[in-house]
């Protein structure tokens, strides 16, 4: 008899609050209705999902919201790439235009055995922290090589080779964290018009000897570069690459030539004339860790 | 003025004393995966003492009418089907489940609630509002409320479980928000490689966790400071 009460109290009981809990937060539900534009949903379905945070807003659905209301432009998303570019201007009504994804560039290209004036640096080992020490090395401009980009990539598109972070284009995604991580400032987004792109691989701002004490490969100023193409102007002492002005089908095979320090480089995806080219190049061994320790040699002898 | 000083202490209790990530170790998970920065560990410890509260409040009205041993509800429903005397059975086995539920559905309403009239409180919640549904410290104070209403001469009354789930609340806000100060300091650092990031992390908690330590009679030496008013 108890039991039976018991248990059908206690069958009641949770019946009756879930019917009651649904039925509440059915009528919730419809009371507290919040419209949301169809254009939110639409462009957060058009959008990676990465919540990389590249294009300035907290999430993917923030930036949905941004440019379903206006504010924001439709191709600030790195990670999606020019499809997702398309597919947002299709919901938008508006022209994808000259809408381009963006990666980022080292402007610096010089290794170890390229700098001068390397002393040793036996401080934390982050760029932020050498950076502000000074004295690490003689360039004041370049890369330090301590790998806070790396460690900011979350897409292990960087990697630091002899002292010199390099990106490889065909997985960096252009979230930009890269460049918001380096306290030299060194990392710049380029839009990707093509597969390869001119960049310049420097960012030294002094001219002649004062970059020659420092760096063996560094831009000297020469302008060299500038009298030869419309799209490259000074900025000082360092030449800057107009990429509005950038033409598709243009030959910098002269411009590359001209350039006495090769500082002008191209960066993408090889082409597979590129492919050919190195094809029987060595190319350096990549090296296994080995996490075997000297313990492991060690007879224990307890 | 006995009702203020039992309300004071319970406050001290469970601020501070048993505070609920330190002492019980109960809502590690958001202790550990929000605290990265002061202004999201501070956010998120304002909504888990918000959703606590409202949670803490409801179970203790399902315990009090229904759930406890000799509640009125179940005692009708035994008198209605014929039974005399005092009910035997108690429903306190549906606590968990009661309380998930409860828990569950008021985070939803709240949630919608917000969203329709506060918009710029539900954009500061942003996720975590519905992440706490799943917070064990929630979960754990409905439980302790529970535990302080199952004897019929000493019934917790409501505004006792109001403020203890407020003041574990705060306890929750003030230890994430420190957590989040010290991993924050903690960036600057050099920690040995395999320690970082979740190591570190359960180090920092473990020592917070025995400083809090030093708070263990801070209760009696309190009651004994505060007796003379009584």
């Amino acid at each position: 008899m108890e039991t039976a009460v018991a248990l059908l109290l206690a069958a009641v009981v949770v019946a009756l609050l879930a019917v009651a809990g649904g039925w509440i937060l059915g009528w919730a539900n419809r009371k507290f209705a919040v419209e949301v534009d169809p254009k939110v949903t639409q462009i957060n379905d058009a959008l990676p999902a990465a919540n990389c945070g590249g294009c300035g807003y907290v999430g993917c659905g923030e930036y949905a919201e941004a440019v379903a209301r206006g504010d924001a432009a439709i191709d600030l998303c790195g990670p999606g790439g020019s499809s997702c570019i398309a597919a947002i201007a299709q919901i938008m009504g508006v022209d994808a235009g000259g809408a381009l994804p963006y990666k980022a560039v080292v402007h610096c290209e010089a290794d170890r055995s390229q700098r001068l004036g390397l002393t040793e640096y036996n401080g934390e080992q982050t760029c932020a922290a050498a950076n502000l020490v000074g004295g690490v090395q003689g360039c004041t401009y370049g890369c330090l090589g301590l790998g806070d980009c790396q460690r900011a990539c979350e897409y292990d598109a960087i990697t630091i080779r002899n002292g010199v972070a390099v990106i490889d284009p065909i997985k960096c995604i252009g979230c930009k964290l890269c460049a918001a991580a380096c306290p030299r400032n060194i990392i710049s987004m380029v839009p990707f018009r093509q597969e390869k792109m001119l960049v310049i691989a420097c960012s030294n701002k002094d001219f002649g000897s004062d970059v020659k004490n420092v760096c063996k490969i560094g831009c000297i100023g020469c302008k060299a570069c500038t009298r030869m193409t419309s799209f490259i102007t000074m900025d000082g002492s360092l030449p800057t690459i107009d990429y509005e002005h950038y033409q598709d089908g243009m030959d910098f095979d002269p411009v590359l030539a001209k350039c006495p320090m090769h500082r002008l480089i191209l960066v993408g995806t090889p082409s597979p004339k590129d492919l050919a080219d190195t094809e029987g190049e060595s190319v350096p061994k990549v090296i296994e860790a080995q996490f075997e320790t000297t313990v492991d040699k060690t007879e224990w002898r307890g | 003025m006995d009702t203020f000083i039992t309300l004071l202490l319970l406050v001290v209790s469970w601020a501070l004393i048993n505070n609920v990530l330190l002492h019980y170790f109960v809502g590690a998970c958001p202790f550990l995966g929000v605290s990265k920065r002061v202004g999201t560990a501070f956010g998120m410890g304002m909504a888990v003492t918000f959703v606590m509260t409202i949670a803490s409040m409801l179970s203790w009205i399902f315990t009090y009418f229904i759930l406890r041993p000799h509640a009125p509800v179940p005692q009708w429903v035994w008198e209605l089907s014929g039974g005399a005397g005092d009910a035997p059975f108690d429903l306190t086995v549906l606590s968990y489940l009661l309380y998930i539920f409860v828990i569950a559905a008021s985070v939803q309403f709240v949630e919608m609630y917000v969203r329709k009239n506060f918009p710029s409180l539900y954009k500061a919640f942003g996720v975590f509002l519905p992440l706490i549904t799943t917070n064990c410290a929630i979960l754990f104070i409905c439980l302790e409320i529970s535990k302080r209403l199952q004897d019929p001469l000493k019934l917790m009354p409501i505004y006792e479980a109001l403020t203890m789930a407020v003041a574990a609340g705060f306890g929750f806000a003030i230890a994430i928000t420190l957590m989040a100060g010290i991993r924050e300091e903690l960036e600057l650092c050099d920690v040995p490689k395999p320690l970082r990031g979740a190591g570190i992390a359960l180090i920092v908690a473990g020592i917070m966790a025995m400083a809090f330590m030093g708070f263990a009679g801070v209760e009696s030496g309190l009651e004994r400071a505060l007796s003379q008013f009584r």
